[in-house]
Parts: structure tokens; sequence; C-alpha cells
């Protein structure tokens, strides 16, 4: 979404347009956990068919922030809503491609099997023809149209990305999310993915965020950075902005200034 | 052939074994394909051994042996609820925390018998450790019936949320399954088929009843629901199999239909090796 017009904020980095679609709005989030503030006072929006990635060291908070988004870990303060509903109410527009290490691998299931779950919510004793035909459409986009009857436990670490992909894809969402996706897949196999995901998001005009510790992997294909730190969100601004000298002295000034 | 089959099954007493053994099976294998595929194998001995405990606490209180499975039954649920608490706390493996109520309620189990008094009667503790599936009276039979039935209805009506939850806690919470409602249903659910098994088969074999037919089908099914199919038929077929062989040779049945599911899993695992 290259054509959007873009408002400078604070600290010289590029936001989008308040005045396009919303897709997801986080707003003021503060999560605590035992005490300890884990995200504090986080507020970003994503717009419709922006490739948003969110970065930052460990320990920074973007699995808290993720897992607020996704409504499994409650929230202090603050709001989060997609497409302006609480995202339990719209859990359909949202796909969500996990960590590849959670995946139960010796689990005995086929793709399909694995795509239908999602579509329905519920694990397929029997798949019908018209949701084997939406799962092999599916599966067509990511380009993993053969895998459709193999099953799980054979499946490569880029096989497995792909139709965990196309699980997230196929209740035709407005936001994906991504944790790591190509954490423990090699450097060719990376830039497959990325090109691949950031071709659907421009065709479909699909939201996604993708999550990351490696900004550097992912900073030619992001269209926006959202850079958390210790919990504090220090820069949400263009990549370019974010890599370039200027940029990461500005996240380190921003984020001494907020501690004073 | 024929007759080799239906001799002993013109028997009273074998007839209610067969019926008990094949039901006790099928229920087994069924929960014990979800408790196989969640990594908690060991679960299932653990249950066995506070069932234990329970059926020593009805014994003390002077009921039957018959009688303590109403005493067992709740006390083997509470500690499947206790085991899956410290579950869901994370901080302990499944192992450890099955290990540690096993290890207790077992000795609690026998600290129990023990302070019974003198005057009480003689409890026989081989029938209870290793099962006396001749032994099953007609109403023993009607409560595995019973559970059995409850236990095909329930697990009917939550499979496809159960398999998610099973496959990815995660992604099936992210979906709307109630995924922690499922995991203490689970729980409690097997500490019930163990109680009404142990009867059966005995505390120290029962799990056997719960790992090997899952253990054995999971090489051979391709979905979750064929490797169900496959456990139920590898668990019954062997229930039947094992007790017509252990009266013909004239051996003990419960042993003898788990050597039977032992040589059932060594065949699945010498197919897979070919293939």
């Amino acid at each position: 979404m290259s054509g959007a017009a873009a408002v400078a904020q604070s600290g010289g980095f590029t936001q989008p347009d308040p005045s396009m679609e919303h897709i997801l709005d986080v707003d003021g989030v503060v999560v605590e956990i035992d005490g300890r503030r884990l995200l504090d006072r986080v507020s970003f929006f994503v717009p419709k068919g922006e490739f948003v990635c969110l970065c930052g060291p460990n320990g920074a908070g973007k699995s808290t922030l993720l897992k607020a988004i996704l409504g499994i870990q409650k929230r202090t303060a603050g709001r989060i809503e997609l497409l302006g509903k609480p995202v339990a109410e719209s859990r359909r527009a949202l796909g969500y491609v996990p960590q590849r290490k959670t995946f139960a691998r010796d689990f005995p299931a086929t793709a399909v099997e694995l795509i239908v779950a999602a579509l329905r919510g519920k694990w397929p004793l029997r798949v019908r023809e018209a949701e084997r035909e939406k799962a092999r459409a599916t599966l067509r986009r990511v380009g993993g149209e053969a895998l459709l009857d193999k099953p799980l436990a054979g499946l490569s670490g880029g096989e497995a990305q792909r139709v965990f992909l196309a699980r997230a894809l196929v209740t035709d969402p407005a936001l994906v999310i991504l944790d790591e996706p190509t954490a423990g897949v090699d450097v060719k196999g990376r830039a497959e993915f990325l090109e691949l995901l950031s071709e659907i998001s421009r065709s479909d005009e699909l939201a996604a965020i993708l999550v990351t510790h490696n900004i550097a992997a992912i900073a030619k294909t992001a269209e926006r950075i959202v850079y958390l730190e210790a919990g504090r969100m220090v820069a949400w601004g263009l990549p370019d902005e974010l890599l370039g000298r200027a940029g990461l002295e500005a996240i380190s000034h921003q984020h001494h200034g907020d501690e004073d | 052939m024929l007759t080799w089959l239906t001799e002993p099954l013109a028997i009273g007493f074998m007839q209610r074994a067969l019926a008990a053994g094949v039901v006790v099976a099928g229920l087994c294998a069924v929960i014990g394909v979800f408790i196989v595929q969640r990594g908690l194998s060991f679960l299932g001995d653990g249950l066995a051994h506070a069932s234990f405990g329970g059926i020593a606490l009805g014994l003390l209180l002077g009921v039957s042996v018959d009688h303590a499975t109403w005493v067992a039954l709740p006390f083997t649920v509470a500690i499947a609820l206790g085991i899956g608490w410290v579950l869901r706390r994370g901080k302990l493996g499944g192992d450890v925390a099955t290990g540690v109520f096993f290890a207790v309620s077992f000795a609690l189990g026998v600290l129990l018998l023990g302070m019974r008094p003198t005057t009480a009667p003689p409890v026989n503790i081989e029938s209870i450790l290793f099962g006396s599936i001749l032994a099953i009276s007609p109403s023993n039979l009607i409560v595995v019936g019973v559970v059995a039935a409850a236990t095909a209805i329930a697990l009917f009506g939550v499979w496809s949320r159960l398999a998610y939850a099973t496959f990815d806690p995660e992604l099936a919470a992210l979906s709307g399954v109630r995924v922690r409602a499922l995991e203490y249903g689970l729980l409690a659910g097997t500490a019930v088929v163990i109680v009404v098994s142990v009867k059966t088969v005995g505390v120290v074999l029962v799990s056997s009843f719960i790992v090997i037919p899952a253990a054995t089908a999971r090489m051979l099914g391709r979905t979750l629901f064929g490797v169900a199919m496959w456990a139920v038929a590898i668990g019954m077929g062997a229930a039947a199999v094992g007790l017509v062989l252990s009266y013909h040779l004239n051996v003990p049945s419960g042993a003898t239909i788990i050597l039977t599911l032992g040589a059932l899993f060594a065949l699945a695992l010498a197919i897979r090796q070919r293939r």
C-alpha cells in the first residue's frame, strides 16, 4: 500500500494516514502480570492491506502484545479492536500462523484436515467436498496444492510453513498474524516465504503483522515497523527510517527520554 | 476351530468376562488415543494406583470390595483434577505431577488397608491389583455398560473440539474452543473409565489397556479418527482372543489379554518397519 498518504509524527517517523480504513486498532494497551508491567501504553493501528513488522529484542513484549491481540492475554488497560469490534467477536477476520516449534508434528492428520479445522473452528471428522475444494484453492495460493493430502508428520519445514499459512488464510481474513514464521528456515526459504507473503498481502489487500526479533531480515518486505523495547513502543515508522543511523539514534533517544 | 472359540462361551462367567473385557478394552482404547497423543501415557498408571487408594479408603469405611468402587470414583476423579491443575500451572511436567500423586495415593492405600481393624473381613489384595475378570458379576457388568455408553456419548459430543485441542491447544482456543474445560473433562473421564476397569483388569495392568491399543493404532491410522477406530478394534480383538486363549491354556486372563496386546504392538511395529 505505497500510495497511502502519510503523516509524519514526533521522532521523525512516518506513520499511516489515520483516515485510512483501520483493520486493527491497538490503543493504550497495558499488560501487567504479577505487578510487572510487560506492556506500557502501546498504541498503533494497522490500515487495510499494510504489511507491518513487529520488532524488538527478546523480552521486549512482542509475544505479550501478540497474545493480547489474539485475545489469549488479558489486558490491564487499553483497547484492541479488529474491524472496529473486539477480537473475540471477529475471530474469522484474523488468521494466525504460530511459531513452528509449537506444531504437534506427530499428530495423525493430513494438511486438508488442519486447514478445514480452521474453517470450521473444530477438527473435522469427515471433510466435505466443498471444504476440500476451498482448502485446495487456498493451498494453491501459497504454492502448496500438492500438499493437500500429505500427512503433517511427513512435511518439511518449508512445506509445513505453507500449510500453516494456508490454514491462516482459509477464512479470508482481513489480518493475518505470523509469529517468527521464518525461525529455523534457511536464508533462501525465508526470502521465498516473505516474498510470497508480501505478494498475497498486496494482491488481496490483506493486512499482515509479522513478529520477529530479526529486523534486518524483514526490512525489505515490511511496509511499516512497530518497534518495541522493554514493553514500550519506541518507534512506529518506515523500515528505512528505522534502519538508518538516524532512526537507531531516535529509538535510543526516545527510549531514554521516556524513562526520565 | 469353531468349537475352540464357542466352547468357553457356553459358560456364564465366561460370557460376562468376554462382555466386560471387550467393553472395557474398547473404552480404554478410545480414551487412550487422546491420552497417548497428549504425551500423558503415564497418567493411566497414576490414576489406576490412585484408585487403589480410593478402594482402600472404601474398605476402611467398611464397605465391600464391590461397593468400594463408589468411594474410589470421586477419590480418583479428584486426583485426576489435581494432576490437571498442576499440569496447567506448567511448573511441573506431567510425568512429575503424575508420579507424585501416584506414589502418594498408592502409599495412602497401603496405609489405609493396614489401619483396618483385625476383625474386618479379609480382602483379596491380589484381585484388586491384578483384576478378576472371571469373577465379574451381572451388576458389575451393568456398571461397565452404563459407563461405556455415557463415555461414548460424551466423547462423540466433544470429539471435534477435543481433537482440535489435542492437536494444538493454542490454535483451538483461538477458534473459540474451551480448551481448559475439555482438558479437565478428559482427565475426569479417564479417571471414571479407569475405576470401572480396575475390577476387570486390576490396578497394575489397566494402564496397558489405555496405552498399548493407542500406541499400536498410531502406527496404522492416518487420521485421528482412523487411529481411534484401529485402537478400539485392537483393544476389543485382543480382549476376546486373550480371554479365549487363557481359558484353553488355563492361565490368568488379564495377563493373557495384555500379552496379546503386546504381540499386536510388535506386529504393527514390524509392519511399519517394512513399509
